[in-house]
């Protein structure tokens, strides 16, 4: 019989798994949950929505094994029930060395600093709503597969995620096509409050088969094969200036998509968030997206696409925050929309 | 009108006098380790890294656990400031991310002294933050010394 190099990783996982075992006596197993309710005026209409229930489970199997999910429960209409249940995270983290650890399962994809921070936590977010950047789809926000990831090494506090995963258009099951996608991040935090990364993301797009990571309910099949690389830097930074602790993010995905017949387009996001901290508990902030196509976009639906947001955040303590926030967004294929939305978000 | 003023001083006595205790600042801090794993001595920022969850394994090899005192505790309010440099409620929130990242284990929280010393001397690797040594744990001097 041969034996492949996945059939290898394979068992050597099981036997990593399988040694765990017989300690498993000192797990502790904490379940953690999240939710928002939110409010908002647009078009001269006051409606009520329901944001995500987000359940969160860790468990600590044994000394280096520990498992993490995350399950959402959020508003389908595709659901008969009007509500779908969606798996987030598995994953199962065996640190074999020092801060060194290997994960399998699905992931938030490791390539930038909201998305690897903040996952479905709205009470964590600094704004009420994801950037446009993971909203319109740019980036690819799971990945089912394994990692090796390193964290604060060095005087740098050096971390590092290296993964191998089923790819774009791919379930959590089976890989789509023979292609796997990588990721290779890194990012450094030389001073407490300040991080600085850096990723890049490859995958073979095959021809016919559906995008999974495009937002707003649209599901785009490739017309052709592509090849994807994602570039990212991202500089996250919280400090004091005249007394006033500042929060700035900002971050900067370009996307080359290359096909045989078109070469390479490309597609540009960014975002920069900045929050001033008034007192413990009060912060205005204001946030501005830019997400660009070139002309000939084979990837993703070329809508050019603007926003700025003017919030108020006041948090009532690290379980409760509320959020009252402006956004004008403007598109190519869209008149203006101006809303203004209130939120709350808990943890519990 | 000598009696509204004797009275409005010994107001202002008694909330001044009362209000002492409340300053967590003022309280000693000692570092206690399981005899597994922990150090003797640590420097203070080795200390502050490892209490932020930044190093999983000590040089042995056996898991860093940490163990604190509840925020709502004079002591945990106390290691909140002097150790995290953050408030109570800052040092929640930054558990419950780094455990939401999936980057550390969350601390073990204790209402007492007595507890937290005790889980301490009965699991390998841990370490915790008190007022006072223990007899069942090992001291860990922070830069030769033993109280923060």
């Amino acid at each position: 019989m041969k034996i492949t190099s996945y059939s290898l990783t394979a068992l050597l996982l099981l036997g990593l798994l399988l040694g765990a075992a017989p300690r498993a006596a000192a797990q502790r197993t904490q379940i953690r949950g999240f939710v928002d309710a939110l409010a908002y005026y647009q078009n001269g209409r006051v409606n009520f929505g329901l944001g995500e229930q987000d359940l969160f489970i860790t468990s600590e199997i044994n000394e280096r094994l520990s498992f993490l999910g995350e399950t959402v429960f959020k508003f389908s209409l595709a659901s008969p029930t009007d509500f779908s249940i969606s798996v987030e995270r598995i994953i199962l983290k065996y640190n074999y060395a020092g801060n060194h650890s290997v994960l399998l399962g699905k992931h938030h994809t490791p390539i930038n600093y909201w998305n690897d921070t903040y996952h479905h936590g709205r009470v964590f977010f600094p704004t009420i709503d994801r950037p446009l950047l993971f909203g319109l789809g740019i980036i690819p926000l799971h990945t089912t597969g394994v990692s090796l990831q390193g964290q604060n090494l060095g005087r740098l506090r050096f971390g590092y995620d290296a993964m191998v995963g089923n790819g774009i258009g791919s379930g959590d099951v089976v890989d789509n096509n023979p292609f796997k996608s990588v990721t290779l991040a890194m990012h450094v935090k030389p001073t407490d409050g300040l991080r600085l990364g850096v990723s890049l993301y490859h995958d073979n797009v095959s021809k016919g088969n559906a995008a999974h990571n495009h937002g707003s309910g649209i599901m785009p099949v490739a017309l052709t094969r592509v090849s994807q690389d994602i570039m990212t830097a991202s500089l996250f930074c919280t400090d004091s200036v005249f007394s006033k602790k500042v929060e700035l993010l900002v971050e900067s995905s370009m996307v080359n998509s290359n096909s045989d017949s078109l070469g390479v387009q490309r597609a540009v996001a960014t975002y920069a968030y900045v929050g001033l901290r008034l007192t413990d508990k009060f912060i205005p902030y204001i946030r501005v997206d830019d997400v660009r196509f070139t002309n000939q976009e084979v990837y993703f639906v070329p809508n050019n696409t603007q926003s700025f947001i003017g919030g108020l955040r006041y948090e009532l303590n690290y379980l409760a925050v509320v959020k009252l926030e402006y956004q004008r967004a403007t598109s190519h294929t869209h008149a203006a929309t101006d809303r203004v939305t209130f939120q709350i978000a808990v943890g519990f | 009108m000598v009696c509204v003023y004797r009275f409005v001083f010994a107001l202002f006595f008694i909330l001044a006098y009362g209000r002492a205790p409340a300053h967590a600042q003022d309280l000693n801090l000692v570092v206690i380790g399981n005899g597994k794993g922990v150090p003797a001595d640590m420097k203070l920022a080795q200390l502050k890294s490892t209490l932020k969850g930044e190093k999983l394994r000590w040089p042995d090899g056996s898991k860093v656990v940490i163990a604190l005192l509840k925020t709502t505790t004079p002591i945990g309010q106390n290691t909140s400031k002097k150790i995290y440099n953050m408030s109570a409620n800052e040092l929640n929130k930054y558990w419950l991310a780094l455990v939401f990242q999936g980057k550390a284990d969350a601390p073990n929280f204790f209402n007492s002294e007595a507890e937290l010393a005790e889980f301490v001397s009965q699991t390998s690797g841990a370490i915790g933050v008190v007022n006072q040594p223990t007899a069942s744990n090992k001291t860990i001097t922070i830069d030769g010394k033993r109280y923060l």
